[in-house]
């Protein structure tokens, strides 16, 4: 007889302890995240089909305030419409924002895995270099590039990304120590499971919260440094519509025609607005486990 | 005391200190009900010790936080019934008098004195803001029997060790003379001898202040020793509660009646499987309408499914929960145990003895092949202390020798270095000196004491035991059939292999742990004191599958654990640690029954049992960092020598003269 004691099923199915009360509690807010994440995705994706006008070619009277002559958000100086202007930006400064971000949780997350899991010499190596991209300031290596490789968005953003990984190489390290400390990492060495295997499958998955965290808090902050480099002219080049430059270049404007610089500002603030919000909804999701 | 205009404005209350009425505590969980406690009733008289017993989850914290007044605020349990502590109301009443209450008539001993302390401040001036004046802190660290107590107020709470910073948090409780004291589990973290000596200083303390206590523990072996009335909590109701010797002896409630049988003592029975205690607390969100226990219970009836029994008096002051007469229910547990839900007929049939007695210990013809060999191994560690650098000499020349299918417990206090020996044989750690031989077979696996955090938590449990596959070239399907055998064999549910470990309770957990270092059975099963964070009566049944598993799949178990009952009856043979060093080895039986080196002598006094008063050995164990010349215990030992402290002298583990396979490492052998 294989089973001596007989299993007694607790009086609620196992899977539907705990957590589902959590979810449940902060599922009102999640829902609000997350559809606010699809929605500001969506403006980006659909941005040439909802713009009314081209963002680029003047397409009425210069300066007309929101509402009048059908454009939205009104015209800015040389008569190009605001409202086209400012969705095309959007889009841009969306995107931008997700490939940096993107693309600082692969070479940090991997940096960080690498240091976390291998220790010792590997790890203070991996760390001190880091430390070292940390100290540098965005937009002076957004100079540096640009005046290297030339001005272009594809040139700032590989300044920022430049920039931008070392923060997640720091988290994910510093996750994957206290989790290689835990005896559940122990157990996998004994059971069989090599340097990578563990590092893959009992590490990894353990750092993805705080990673996806901190990411999902740091879309604001990226797409506000992105709309500082344009403003400083490191952005697109004129006359590509860009939230940054265009809130920049327009400040003149903005004691009689404010809504020229005020509306691309608007809609900075609520891109960032709503990432941070949707970052709020993912830690609670993944914070409560 | 300032009870006094209270007491005599209420005559009925002089005679308890704290009063719980009809208690019912409900903790909100998102949509959830958590029901602590359902309707306690239950007094502490003046300067008796209430022993409060229960399994985790049973509410007895949280009946003792309610006492203190200490119930979260936010979110606020929902709460009805009443606690009184001398006749004022700790449940409704206004911050402001519970802090008052808390002050002049309650002392509050926990677990871990080591967050209960502030790290920050030294322990001096804690207990003076308990005490008042710095005379009077001095006198109660000598009241607690704190040796040089002037100088410990300048220490650390860090600096102490567990069992001294227990009685600097017990001087802290009795400042003042409280009427009552509740401790909570103040001697689980501890070790047996140090808990001997706690357990003594309560008792004492009592007969000398007078105060009351409430003990709150899962241990029946621990109220037995101190308690004058026990309160069986189960399920957040109160199942028996009468003078200890009645609850202990004279059970009226079957739940009492299983826990007495099941806990683990010096004299149970070897060889077969252990009694246990089937099935789990129900779950606090849901209990079941009718008596909670009806699930586990031998005796259960039909009616005891739909109507929850009320505690009813059964004698003078012995009530019992339950519907069958008490008679019934002594004479169903006392003198031959019935056929109890667990052994099951051919396992009984096939009562294999877990220690083969008959093994031909002498029989110099076939010697058993080796499934691990430990030779003079050494291990320090570097550790920080304040601003040096220091060796922790863990293990000090450690020979050991496990035979094929053979059960070898290790047993030690902490820092015994029990646990690195372990981790060193599973390969976890390196050795600085000597050698580990381990047998052709599979290699070894280790069960940890905290299963739950061994078990990987975002991967489901059929990934986590199928990992152990991985070289063994199956498909997914024939791994899936080997993890659901495996799981059957622990006594699982296939459906478990889709769970997480945090969607197991903790004895689930320990059957996955044994599972995953079993799918391919190991030539040696490594337990680090796998059952010393368990219930007594999971204890039992996770006792029972290490040695069903041990035998039907033919492992050597190596079983480290710090309780002597316990490595009785899972091993066939006793190694006995101290620092470091392994001062006593033979068979399990004869090295509990006569004892030969002056510490496992000390520490078989130790174990607490029902009606045997512990003898504690004075003094506090000696630390790996500074291990003392000579033989290590010798600073301890009430016969040792002046030569024992000898920094040439170097006990050797020597037979001892007409038995055997019976070493021990004490000078008084060595004369023989």
């Amino acid at each position: 007889m294989a089973v001596a004691e007989p299993y007694i099923a607790p009086a609620t199915p196992p899977a539907r302890r705990g957590r589902p009360a959590i979810l449940r509690a902060h599922g009102r807010l999640d829902v609000a995240a997350a559809s606010l994440l699809v929605l500001v995705t969506l403006i980006a994706l659909l941005a040439p089909v909802l713009a009314p006008h081209n963002p680029i070619q003047p397409v009425g009277l210069p300066m007309q305030s929101p509402g009048s002559g059908g454009f939205l958000l009104g015209t800015d100086s040389i008569g190009r419409d605001i409202l086209s202007r400012v969705l095309f930006g959007w889009r841009s400064s969306w995107f931008a924002a997700l490939a940096v971000i993107a693309s600082g949780l692969l070479i940090g997350g991997l940096i960080g895995l690498v240091a976390g899991t291998l220790g010792g010499v590997a790890d203070t190596v991996l760390m001190r270099i880091t430390d070292g991209f940390l100290a540098l300031p965005a937009p002076v290596v957004a100079i540096a590039v640009v005046a290297a490789l030339g001005g272009g968005f594809v040139h700032t953003l590989i300044a920022v990304a430049v920039v931008w990984w070392p923060f997640y190489a720091r988290i994910v390290r510093g996750e994957i120590r206290l989790l290689a400390a835990r005896p559940h990492v122990e157990a996998a060495r004994l059971a069989g499971a090599g340097r990578l295997r563990i590092a893959v499958r009992h590490l990894l998955p353990g750092a993805v919260p705080a990673a996806v965290i901190t990411a999902s808090l740091d879309v604001g902050n990226l797409v506000l440094t992105l709309a500082a480099l344009s403003f400083l002219g490191l952005g697109q080049p004129q006359p590509a519509p860009e939230l940054g430059a265009d809130t920049a270049h327009n400040l003149t404007y903005l004691l009689q025609q404010w809504w020229i610089p005020v509306m691309p500002g608007i809609a900075v603030m609520v891109l960032a607005l709503a990432a941070n919000i949707a970052g709020d909804g993912v830690r609670n999701l993944l914070g409560d486990r | 005391m300032t009870t006094l205009d209270t007491a005599a404005s209420q005559p009925d209350t002089m005679e308890a200190v704290a009063r719980v009425e009809n208690l019912s505590i409900t903790f909100r969980r998102g949509a959830l009900n958590i029901q602590a406690v359902r309707g306690v009733s239950l007094e502490v008289r003046r300067g008796e010790i209430l022993g409060l017993v229960g399994e985790s989850g049973s509410g007895k914290s949280v009946l003792g936080m309610s006492l203190l007044g200490l119930l979260p605020g936010e979110p606020a349990p929902v709460t009805s019934g009443a606690v009184t502590v001398c006749g004022k109301d700790m449940l409704n009443g206004s911050a402001g008098l519970r802090r008052a209450v808390r002050r002049q008539h309650l002392g509050a001993v926990f677990q871990d004195p080591m967050t209960s302390l502030n790290p920050t401040m030294r322990v001096g001036r804690q207990v003076i803001e308990a005490a008042g004046s710095e005379d009077e802190a001095v006198r109660l660290l000598r009241a607690v029997g704190i040796p040089d107590a002037t100088r410990r107020m300048a220490s650390f709470p860090h600096e102490l060790s567990g069992g001294l910073r227990q009685r600097v948090m017990i001087a802290m409780a009795i400042a003042g003379r409280p009427a009552l004291v509740i401790a909570d589990e103040p001697t689980t973290a501890l070790d047996v001898m140090v808990q001997a000596q706690v357990l003594a200083l309560l008792r004492s303390l009592r007969d000398e202040i007078g105060c009351s206590f409430l003990m709150i523990t899962h241990d029946l072996g621990v109220a037995a020793q101190i308690a004058d009335r026990i309160a069986v909590l189960y399920a957040g109701r109160i199942a028996e509660l009468g003078p200890t010797a009645t609850v202990l002896h004279a059970a009226a409630h079957p739940y009492s009646a299983a826990l007495t049988r099941s806990r683990l003592s010096l004299s149970s029975e070897r060889g077969r499987p252990l009694v246990t205690l089937p099935g789990e607390v129900p779950d606090p969100a849901g209990p079941p309408p009718g008596c909670p226990f009806e699930p586990r219970c031998a005796l259960a009836r039909d009616e005891c499914s739909v109507t929850m029994p009320e505690p009813v008096e059964v004698a003078p002051g012995h009530l019992s929960a339950c519907i069958l007469p008490p008679g019934e229910v002594a004479a169903a547990f006392a003198p031959a145990p019935p056929a109890s839900r667990i052994t099951t007929l051919d396992e009984a049939a096939a009562d294999v003895p877990a220690a083969p007695a008959g093994r031909p210990a002498s029989a110099a013809a076939a010697e058993p092949a080796v499934a691990a060999r430990v030779q003079d191994v050494a291990k320090t560690f570097r550790v920080k202390s304040g601003r040096r650098r220091v060796g922790l000499q863990a293990l000090r020349g450690v020979s050991l020798q496990v035979a094929e299918g053979e059960s070898v417990a290790i047993v030690g206090e902490s820092g015994s270095g029990k646990s690195t020996m372990l981790r060193v044989i599973a390969g976890l750690e390196r050795a600085d000196r000597g050698g580990i031989t381990l047998g052709r077979g599979a290699g070894p696996q280790m069960v940890f004491q905290d299963a739950g955090a061994s078990l990987t938590p975002w991967l489901t449990v059929g990934a986590l035991i199928g990992e152990r596959l991985r070289h063994a070239h199956l498909g997914a399907a024939q791994r899936g059939e080997r993890v659901e055998e495996a799981l059957a064999h622990v006594g699982l549910p296939a459906h478990v292999a889709r769970a997480r470990a945090t969607q197991l309770s903790g004895g689930q957990r320990q059957r996955v742990a044994l599972a995953r270092a079993t799918v391919v059975p190991p030539e040696v099963l490594l337990c680090d004191e796998p059952t010393s964070a368990l219930d007594v009566s999971l204890a039992a049944v996770v006792l029972n599958l290490v040695a069903r598993l041990r035998r039907e799949l033919g492992m050597a178990v190596l079983f480290v654990t710090h309780d002597l009952s316990v490595a009785r009856v899972v091993a066939d043979r006793i190694a006995v640690m101290y620092l470091g060093r392994i001062v006593e080895l033979g068979p399990a039986e004869q090295v509990v029954a006569s004892p030969q080196h002056p510490y496992t002598k000390a520490l078989v006094r130790a174990v607490p049992d029902l009606g045997v008063t512990p003898a504690a050995l004075p003094g506090e164990p000696a630390s790996p960092l500074d291990p003392p010349p000579g033989c290590a215990f010798n600073p301890r030992c009430p016969v040792a020598e002046p030569a024992c402290a000898d920094p040439d002298f170097l006990p050797r583990l020597i037979k001892l003269r007409g038995e055997q396979d019976r070493t021990v490492a004490c000078i008084r052998a060595e004369v023989n």
